[in-house]
């Protein structure tokens, strides 16, 4: 049985057709509440999906505008005294943006797709636990405003000046925010790969999974693997910023508490945001141009491959010295490792290409465009990766490290933006086509910008550490830094601006109906 | 008869008592010891053997729910009430109390840093929203009947249910009430339970009279009512109470504290 076989495919495609009604899900005619009870107690994980997106789509568009003003305060026309309040402030905030697009923005973003597209692709009605997915966007909503609150009330994630009496505080609920989050998308992972392992369709083993829900399987096992660690982290250093010394690996007058949690947010750990990107490319180029692979089993193993080099627990280097771990073997290995699915990625899609209707229209389309663009950002980034770990280039630990966090975020985004495209009418219905195009190619371009900016940024920089990276450096690669920053920022709005639109015509389509 | 779930949960027990037992006396264990847990004699090796029949003993526990409820095993539990047909794969009913468990965790993490009593309000409300869930998931593949399955859950949870809620709801009156009526002063205290209790009469009767319009209404007007009392309650209760001066009751000798007992109490009004 090969894929475009499965009646799945059919029903998809059926469901996809342009101009047709919204499928109704059994959850959806079943005592299904309406209005504004159906955020708080919908039984459908389609409806729980479109909330992740949305919401995760605004808190993009915030963690943006902070990018902004973060790359402005690193040109000479703003002080960050000035524009933030104080360098501790700076700090707050330049944590804030990093952890944000991971676990605010591109995992959640990825996450909703998942939830309303897996099931449709495995063929079940509704995913397997839709009260659980209702309590992951929930938790992770209320874990969001407790850790963005905090941080803007002082708290974040260590501070450069000490910790005093009352950003103790602060810092203790943006901890517990953090962890709230990670176990809201760990719950929702949960739903995610059990709906793929146990409800798919009879007749559909694990190799006939389309390759979407496959990078799901694989993205929910790796933060499984990986995300567990950061919450052990952040009880440990919960315990010592209470003071009960039953820990004391942070010392108080220094950013250590963010130093135990950045590998999260740096290779290999922040290519687990990517893991389903692969799966949307080869979804969205094999819809585009109406042709599925000759070899789907090669996808999977590639797909998985990538999931195996995302695995990032073990690279957390604050309780080691930082030589032994980052200039060992296994990091410099999965450094290098990490492009070949990603170059065997653009061969598959190639193939696709080649098999399949080669149109003008089938090649410009907005999901052909999205995975192109996103599988060069990610391409871009995993290049940058294999680089930075190769000692004498001494990439290490300098504004590489964020060209590699950029290019991921980026690549998360379009694909994200390509889903919505690719499955439309499973998802928030007719995007339109100028808004998704446009916020491609301000992704495209902006993220681009910030790989370029950060990499070459890297190789000039003198003495880079932490703060200074983002202080320090050449003013003309700080104005592309800025103008990169913005590009994302417009992306992102224009993102927004289509969910929003095409979820008020999806409303509109159910209030009439013909 | 006996499902798979129990079956394999009461093997778990059998197995970890086994073990108890010859941990308990290669350990050091004496007598009856292991196997009376420690009345009477020695069980060896205490954290050992403390794990291993508590083991044993949660495992016993849910050996004995999965049995009572047949694994929630629709197909199963249809055989056992002679159902002709079962929906194994019906969808779940909507239901609240995810979110509700979400606020709890959320209050919980705040009530960790912020105060002791909104942590112990989340913890509440977790455990709360676990058993309320635990119902509704069992309830939803009862049997394939969703009326069914509604009336089962109630005949389980009622019971529970209306008597909490009930002493819940007399508390939150009386106690925000009480807020209201000790911020006021003595004579508006006295129109306000005039009004309030004038309001309930009329509602009362209301929806004796006319049914039809009386669920409505109450419907409508009990959430508000509810609301209004609340926040009523809780802004009095912040504000505090009205001031409430203390009179000495006069008495002819000078030691009166000492001879008069308790002073009367009289309030100052607004």
């Amino acid at each position: 049985m090969t894929l475009t076989e499965s009646p799945v495919a059919e029903s998809e495609a059926a469901a996809d057709a342009d101009g047709a009604a919204a499928p109704a899900s059994p959850a959806e005619t079943l005592g299904a509440p309406r209005g504004l009870a159906q955020p708080f107690m919908t039984n459908d994980a389609a409806q729980v999906g479109r909330l992740f997106v949305v919401t995760s789509l605004l808190l993009g568009l915030g963690a943006a505008v902070i990018g902004a003003l973060l790359s402005l305060g690193r040109t000479d026309a703003v002080a960050p005294d000035d524009l933030f309040g104080g360098l501790n402030s700076y700090f707050r905030m330049w944590t804030l943006y990093r952890v944000s697009f991971v676990l605010l923005v591109v995992m959640p973003l990825l996450l909703g797709l998942a939830l309303a597209v897996v099931p449709a692709q495995v063929g079940a009605g509704n995913v397997a636990f839709p009260r659980a997915a209702l309590a992951s966007f929930w938790s992770w909503l209320i874990g969001a405003v407790i850790m963005i609150a905090s941080v803007l009330a002082g708290g974040g994630w260590g501070a450069l000046d000490g910790v005093t009496g009352n950003e103790s505080d602060a810092m203790a609920l943006t901890l517990l925010g953090t962890g709230m989050v990670i176990v809201a998308l760990l719950l929702g992972a949960i739903v995610v790969a059990t709906t793929v392992i146990s409800l798919r369709q009879t007749g559909m083993s694990l190799l006939d999974v389309p390759p979407f829900s496959w990078s799901m399987l694989v993205t929910a096992v790796v933060w499984l693997f990986s995300l567990p660690v950061a919450i052990a982290n952040i009880v440990v250093i919960y315990a010592d910023l209470r003071g009960r010394q039953a820990v004391a690996f942070g010392r108080p007058e220094s950013p250590d508490i963010w130093l135990q949690l950045d590998w999260l947010v740096e290779q290999p750990a922040v290519y687990a945001m990517a893991v389903p990107v692969l799966g949307i490319v080869f979804s969205a180029v094999g819809k585009a141009v109406d042709a599925r692979s000759s070899r789907p089993e090669a996808i999977l193993i590639v797909v998985g491959l990538f999931g195996l080099l995302a695995m990032g627990g073990w690279s957390q280097d604050y309780f080691t010295a930082p030589q032994d771990l980052r200039d060992g073997l296994v990091y410099v290995a999965f450094g290098l490792a990490a492009v070949v699915p990603v170059v065997a990625t653009a061969g598959g899609v190639g193939e696709l290409v080649m098999r399949g209707s080669k149109t003008r229209d089938r090649l410009l389309s907005t999901p052909m465009l999205g995975a192109g663009a996103a599988l060069k950002l990610l391409g871009a980034a995993a290049l940058v990766g294999a680089l930075r770990v190769i000692e004498p280039l001494d990439l290490l630990e300098t504004s590489a490290t964020w060209s590699v966090f950029h290019g991921v975020v980026a690549a998360g985004l379009i694909a994200g933006v390509a889903a919505l495209a690719t499955w439309s009418q499973l998802l928030l219905g007719p995007i339109q086509q100028r808004l998704a195009v446009g916020a491609i190619v301000l992704l495209g371009a902006g993220g681009g910008l910030l790989v370029l900016a950060d990499l070459i940024s890297g190789f000039i920089a003198d003495d880079p550490d932490l703060m200074a990276l983002a202080l320090d450096g050449n003013a003309a690669l700080n104005g592309v830094v800025l103008i990169g920053s913005l590009l994302v920022a417009a992306g992102l709005a224009a993102a927004l601006l289509g969910a929003v639109s095409a979820l008020r015509q999806r409303a509109t389509a159910v209030s009439e109906p013909a | 008869m006996f499902t798979t779930g129990f079956k394999f949960f009461f093997g778990l027990f059998g197995a970890f008592t086994a073990a108890a037992l010859v941990y308990g006396y290669t350990t050091g264990g004496n007598h009856v010891g292991p196997i009376s847990l420690g009345w009477k004699g020695g069980v060896g090796d205490h954290i050992g053997y403390g794990v291993l029949v508590g083991l044993a003993f949660v495992s016993l526990i849910v050996s004995l729910v999965l049995v009572s409820f047949r694994d929630a095993d629709a197909s199963a539990q249809a055989r056992l009430q002679n159902l002709a047909e079962v929906l194994t794969d019906q969808p779940v009913a909507a239901s609240f109390w995810p979110v509700v468990a979400a606020f709890g965790l959320g209050a919980a993490a705040v009530g960790l840093v912020l105060h002791p009593m909104v942590f112990v309000l989340g913890l509440a409300l977790i455990f709360l929203s676990l058993i309320e869930w635990t119902m509704d998931a069992w309830s939803d593949r009862a049997t394939g009947d969703r009326a069914i399955n509604r009336e089962l859950r109630n005949r389980i949870m009622a019971p529970i249910e209306i008597p909490v809620v009930g002493t819940l709801g007399v508390a939150v009156v009386v106690l925000a009430a009480s807020r209201i009526l000790l911020n006021v002063s003595k004579l508006e205290a006295v129109w306000v339970a005039g009004v309030v209790s004038a309001l309930i009469l009329g509602g009362a009767w209301l929806y004796a009279s006319r049914p039809g319009l009386g669920r409505r209404l109450v419907r409508i007007l009990g959430p508000v009512a509810a609301l209004l009392l609340v926040v009523g309650g809780v802004l009095a209760a912040v504000a505090g109470e009205r001031e409430f001066v203390h009179h000495e009751v006069e008495h002819h000798s000078d030691d009166t504290h000492e001879e008069s007992g308790e002073p009367a109490v009289t309030e100052e009004g607004h």
